[in-house]
């Protein structure tokens, strides 16, 4: 089956809940077990404390990990049909994602890394890259190795490296957990401006609430 | 714009264990070679033989006798072919057509005139003209006709040559041997005639001395006693001589070859035996030299691993990176199977350069079967490569 979601709009997810969760999770969660539908342009705050699945979650809606019962769905699709081409096609057009582990190639520098991702699908021009590095306080270590960095800095990477790609939705999972505030609200800043260019989700899950951000809608997992 | 494959490749763990790498590579490149070279061989030795029969519109030619043993030593009824047995060839499917050498069942008796003084007794064979190489427009007798025109194996004319000075007989050019005349007086039955046999045409092919078929019917029916037609000779028209079914059929009924000229054909059974064993040898190298590479490719996936299944997360297509990895390794293959090509090509030439001493019927240069056959083989390991990364890499997704 082919994958085709050139004009992604919805995200609908259908009593989901991990294979590995009790059934009694869903009478103390709002979203797990629950039918919910994210419109294009909701910014939505999810909370969940340790071991709420939170990275789980995310893993699901990215197409990672596919031990869940229920539904996830794209434009009305589910997701559990689609191919792995599918899929990529889906991370490279329309799913961006900032992971808790942030998942980048130590021994490239840091503008190897965004410009790997860059490349696959460029929304901006290389010099995109150097101007939001800048901005998020990097930009002296664009020649780095990223296993030279602190984790403050590979995390800063991972942030502009899911901004540098066309998206419909923006996943984060704990995206500042290595950042001081002040670092934080810059890179969430450069996030919403982003995404308010592609008219983008952004389901943003974290442990506690962030000032921050001016979520449209909560969710406690 | 097209993804650049190259910030990838340096996420590959290419460097890991070199040495199977390159056992691989040379492996790979002794299979080749081994394999080509066998083709080669095989192809070599089908040219020499096609030309090295004696063929005729596309068939050969062979007359076959009956094994004279101590046993049908005297007992001539047993060394001729009779109609059975010759109806029994005819239906064999390996053979096209069929002609009896018929004999004389007289005596017949040659002299050279006054001009050689020679006389010997001799025989006289006929034989269908389209079993003989060459036959002109003269080869004709008609009931009443003198003159008798004869086709001499080339090979008599060579012996004749060859004891007439000992014998204080001149030797005779071709030339002028056509232009003697000579007697011949057949006799039997209480007759004899003498007629003026000239010798039209040399035969490479039968060893005899040929006469219209009309005249040696008509002759035996004059001069001679028997009633039934017996052939000590007969020739076959065939595809192949060397056809091993026509080879098995004659050894089973102790038939013979005259000048075996399936002598080449019963080595090539071994010889070509010989080069497809050693053809199987080398696509087993081969087989084994695509595994141990394939075992190399494994080992690279597995130490890239990581990298791997973190461009398939950014977004990379499985598809896509398997045609790049893959792709990766397609100009050492096709720099080992074109170097085995030029060896090959090499060695081709040398055998038929020095070994062969540039004989017409072989080429210096490689088959194209061979030169497709590499073409297959690079096609063959970059697929089977495709596959394999391709399998691998969606197990990582």
């Amino acid at each position: 089956m082919v994958f085709i979601l050139y004009n992604l709009m919805q995200l609908t997810i259908q009593q989901l809940l991990p294979a590995y969760f009790e059934n009694k999770r869903k009478e103390t969660s709002e979203v797990w077990g629950k039918d919910i539908v994210f419109e294009k342009g909701d910014l939505v705050k999810i909370i969940a404390p340790s071991g709420s699945g939170k990275t789980s979650l995310i893993s699901f809606l990215y197409g990672m990990r596919s031990d869940y019962n229920g539904n996830i769905l794209y434009n009305g699709v589910n997701l559990r049909r689609s191919t792995p081409e599918d899929i990529s096609i889906h991370r490279k057009d329309h799913i961006s994602i900032v992971l808790q582990d942030l998942r980048l190639f130590p021994d490239q520098t840091v503008q190897e890394n965004l410009e790997i991702k860059r490349q696959l699908n460029p929304y901006h021009p290389p010099e995109k890259i150097k101007e939001m590095a800048t901005r998020l306080g990097i930009g002296d270590k664009l020649r780095s190795k990223c296993g030279m960095c602190s984790y403050g800095e590979q995390q800063r990477t991972a942030i502009i490296r899911s901004l540098l790609q066309p998206y419909d939705i923006l996943l984060l999972d704990e995206p500042f957990s290595h950042l001081d505030s002040s670092n934080a609200e810059k890179a969430m800043e450069l996030m919403l401006e982003e995404s308010r260019l592609r008219n983008a989700t952004i389901i943003f899950a974290d442990l506690e609430r962030i000032d921050y951000f001016p979520y449209t809608k909560l969710y406690h997992l | 714009m097209a993804v650049s494959f190259k910030p990838i490749r340096p996420l590959l763990q290419t460097g890991v264990n070199t040495a199977s790498r390159w056992f691989s590579y040379i492996g790979l490149g002794i299979g080749v070679l081994l394999l080509l070279c066998s083709v080669q061989m095989y192809i070599n030795i089908q040219q020499m033989l096609s030309e090295g029969s004696v063929k005729k519109e596309g068939s050969d030619f062979v007359a076959i006798t009956k094994i004279i043993t101590n046993e049908t030593m005297g007992k001539p009824e047993m060394n001729i072919f009779n109609e059975q047995e010759i109806d029994e060839l005819r239906k064999l499917p390996f053979i096209e057509a069929l002609s009896p050498l018929l004999a004389n069942d007289f005596r017949v008796q040659l002299s050279a005139g006054e001009v050689i003084p020679f006389s010997t007794d001799l025989f006289l064979e006929t034989l269908d003209d389209g079993f003989i190489d060459t036959v002109p427009p003269s080869f004709t007798w008609q009931q009443g006709q003198t003159l008798v025109p004869i086709i001499m194996s080339s090979d008599f004319f060579e012996i004749y040559n060859v004891f007439a000075p000992g014998q204080g007989l001149p030797q005779l050019s071709k030339q002028t041997a056509g232009s003697v005349a000579v007697q011949i007086t057949c006799s039997g039955n209480g007759q004899q005639q003498v007629f003026v046999g000239k010798v039209v045409a040399f035969s490479d092919r039968v060893n005899s001395v040929l006469v219209p078929k009309n005249f040696l019917v008509w002759a035996n029916h004059t001069f001679g006693t028997k009633q039934t037609i017996e052939a000590g000779r007969v020739f076959l028209k065939t595809k192949d001589a060397n056809n091993p079914e026509l080879l098995r059929f004659l050894d089973s009924k102790n038939y013979k070859i005259n000048k075996d000229r399936t002598l080449l054909g019963r080595n090539k059974i071994i010889i070509q035996g010989i080069f497809s064993g050693l053809g199987i040898f080398g696509l087993l190298v081969v087989v084994l030299a695509l595994l141990l590479f394939s075992f190399y490719l494994q080992l690279v996936i597995a130490r890239s691993k990581d990298s791997l299944q973190l461009l398939l997360t950014l977004g990379y297509s499985p598809l896509w990176l398997s045609k790049n990895v893959s792709k990766r390794f397609m100009p050492v293959y096709i720099v080992i199977v074109i170097s085995a090509l030029g060896l090959a090509q090499l060695m081709q030439w040398a055998f038929h350069h020095y070994a062969m001493y540039d004989r017409p019927e072989l080429s210096s240069f490689v088959h194209w079967i061979v030169v497709v056959l590499s073409v297959i083989l690079i096609i063959l390991s970059v697929f089977s490569n495709y596959k394999l990364v391709k399998k691998l890499l969606y197990k990582l997704f």
